[in-house]
């Protein structure tokens, strides 16, 4: 059992005997008891989408899936198609890919996730490094450290681009850390 | 197949803050109770804090009947339940867990109750796309569905009797002397700027106390015992029971006793500005026609400053006074934080009227969201 703070988009989880694969994640502050978790999911067996929000404690049976090391080939539209150590290609539909598609790029590595045989989903590494390719310069004299902006990160499809909120001290062509668990940025990578 | 007429509910709520808990799961029942017949039983795990503010309940008794709602003492997790025992709608506050027996008689209904999660109450906009949205259980065959209350038509609004602001507007000038002096207030005081204070414990009040005594105005400040302690004991140079009282400056502190429910209302109602905190006394100061001041409940990784800043952009985007005395009040960092509190106050007390005329436009703008007892029996209704 894990709970929902600890489960990640590409997971799969059992909800009333039926296993659902989160496709995204919103965590949301809330009242005393922590966070609240908006799950965008699939119901595995027969494709309906459904929306749900969790207690950051309600616990989940994990399913254990077979993954594999593959990384990101091409977009086969409507399918993505990524590739492993021996050249096997698997192609991954579109709505299965959840927040996955915000940070795709070209030999990007993650894992595969299959479930009866078939590839359904990847998982993201819990923190990647991107680099923004637009944000507006900062505001002068706006230096509060709450105050964020919006910058546009890389992506090898150029209809999924994706921002991120960022501090105000980050530019364009900077790199940056986002923790794909969150969405949210981490750090900016400077020599 | 529809909720039965009238429909029975059960509120479980787990006392942590004080008198916020219990003080809106109270009102909720006695709401439900009284202006939609509803059979209510309210489940609550600490009588005691329950009794400060409904002085009538039997803090010895496992369950009691108090103004035509059912109170049963929760004492534990432990218990076993038969679907009999579960009510047709059942509403978990602020996420506690309800006792597994009674989630395992939950699923064995037929029909399943309605089962709502009545979470706090922020400004923060993500609340809309979570309000009313299911939760399935993970292994029983049972939806819980998270409820918000809120400030936008999109969320289930206040919490509100719906005699409240007639019982307002009838509390007039002579009430509101006659109210204040049966708690002790004396005349002189009753002329000065009249403020309540109410707020948690890290709360810079000596601060405020050296403004308001430095300060022009006459200040009466009337705080309910206990509250502040640490600060009011050092005003008073002694114990500060209720009933004590010291001048120093332009500043009269006053120690009033711990009121029931109505009374603090006509507390709030008979201020010139309310000091409120945590979320009960913040909604009931927003119904009062005064200016206010909220003493947000903390939360890890300064969550409430987040909460704070969301209410304060919905609030009063145009009035800089009350945000920058807001954050200061509330240790949150903000972009004029090298003025000081007294300067903060300086410039509140300057914005007095329009905060007064803005209290009265907020209270306008909150009554058009509807009110959330009704809004959250419709829901449950529309679940069945």
């Amino acid at each position: 059992m894990k709970p929902a703070k600890e489960i990640r988009v590409g997971n799969i989880i059992m909800v009333d005997a039926k296993p659902f694969i989160v496709l995204r994640s919103d965590v949301n502050g809330s009242s005393r008891t922590g966070f609240t978790y908006k799950w965008k999911m699939k119901n595995l067996l027969t494709n309906a989408p459904l929306e749900n929000v969790f207690r950051g404690d309600d616990k989940f049976d994990v399913v254990v899936l077979d993954k594999k090391p593959v990384t990101y080939s091409y977009f086969a539209d409507p399918l993505y198609v990524f590739m492993d150590e021996e050249y096997n290609q698997y192609e991954i539909e579109e709505e299965n890919l959840g927040d996955a598609l915000n940070y795709l790029k070209d030999g990007m590595e993650c894992e595969a996730v299959f479930y009866d045989g078939k590839a359904i989903s990847v998982e993201l590494p819990t923190t990647i490094t991107r680099q923004i390719v637009y944000s507006e310069p900062a505001v002068k004299g706006n230096t509060s450290g709450n105050v964020l902006k919006e910058a546009r990160i890389e992506n090898a499809i150029e209809s999924k681009q994706h921002t991120v909120q960022v501090p105000l001290f980050v530019s364009q062509d900077d790199m940056i850390e986002i923790d794909t668990r969150t969405n949210e940025y981490k750090r900016v990578i400077r020599n | 197949m529809p909720l039965p007429s009238p429909p029975r509910l059960a509120i479980f709520c787990k006392v942590v803050d004080n008198f916020g808990d219990i003080g809106i799961c109270w009102r909720l029942s006695r709401q439900l109770a009284r202006e939609h017949g509803v059979v209510v039983t309210l489940w609550v795990d600490d009588l005691h804090s329950f009794q400060r503010i409904c002085p009538q309940l039997d803090t010895a008794a496992p369950s009691q009947q108090v103004e035509g709602v059912f109170v049963r003492h929760w004492a534990g997790q432990e218990g076993v339940f038969t679907p009999a025992d579960v009510a047709d709608i059942v509403i978990e506050f602020f996420a506690v867990d309800i006792p597994p027996g009674y989630i395992d008689a939950m699923a064995g209904c037929d029909p399943k109750p309605v089962w709502l999660n009545l979470e706090g109450l922020t400004a923060e906009e993500w609340v809309e796309g979570c309000h009313r949205l299911p939760s399935m259980h993970p292994r029983l065959p049972l939806t819980k569905h998270f409820y918000f209350p809120g400030f936008t038509e999109n969320t289930g609004g206040l919490l509100r009797e719906g005699d409240l602001p007639e019982r307002r507007r009838a509390f007039d000038r002579d009430a509101s002397a006659a109210f204040l002096s049966g708690l002790g207030v004396t005349p002189a005081e009753q002329a000065a700027l009249k403020v309540s204070l109410f707020c948690y414990q890290h709360a810079p009040v000596s601060a405020l106390f050296d403004a308001w005594r430095d300060g022009a105005a006459q200040v009466a400040c009337l705080v309910p015992e206990g509250v502040a302690a640490k600060a009011v004991e050092a005003f008073l140079g002694g114990p500060g029971a209720a009933g004590s009282a010291a001048t120093r400056g332009a500043l009269t502190v006053r120690v009033l006793p711990f009121v029931p429910q109505p009374d603090y209302d006509r507390l709030l109602w008979s201020c010139d500005i309310n000091f409120v905190r945590g979320e009960d006394s913040f909604v009931r100061a927003q119904w009062a026609h005064k200016p206010f001041v909220w003493h947000i409940y903390p939360q890890d990784e300064n969550l409430h400053h987040k909460k704070l800043r969301a209410f304060l952009g919905r609030y009063c985007p145009d009035i800089g006074s009350l945000a920058d005395f807001s954050l200061r009040w509330n240790g949150a960092p903000d972009n004029n934080e090298n003025a000081s509190l007294a300067e903060c106050w300086m410039a509140l007390q300057g914005d007095m009227a329009l905060l007064a005329r803005r209290a009265v436009h907020w209270e306008k703008r909150m009554l058009e969201n509807g009110d959330l007892a009704a809004s959250l029996l419709d829901f449950a209704r529309s679940l069945r």
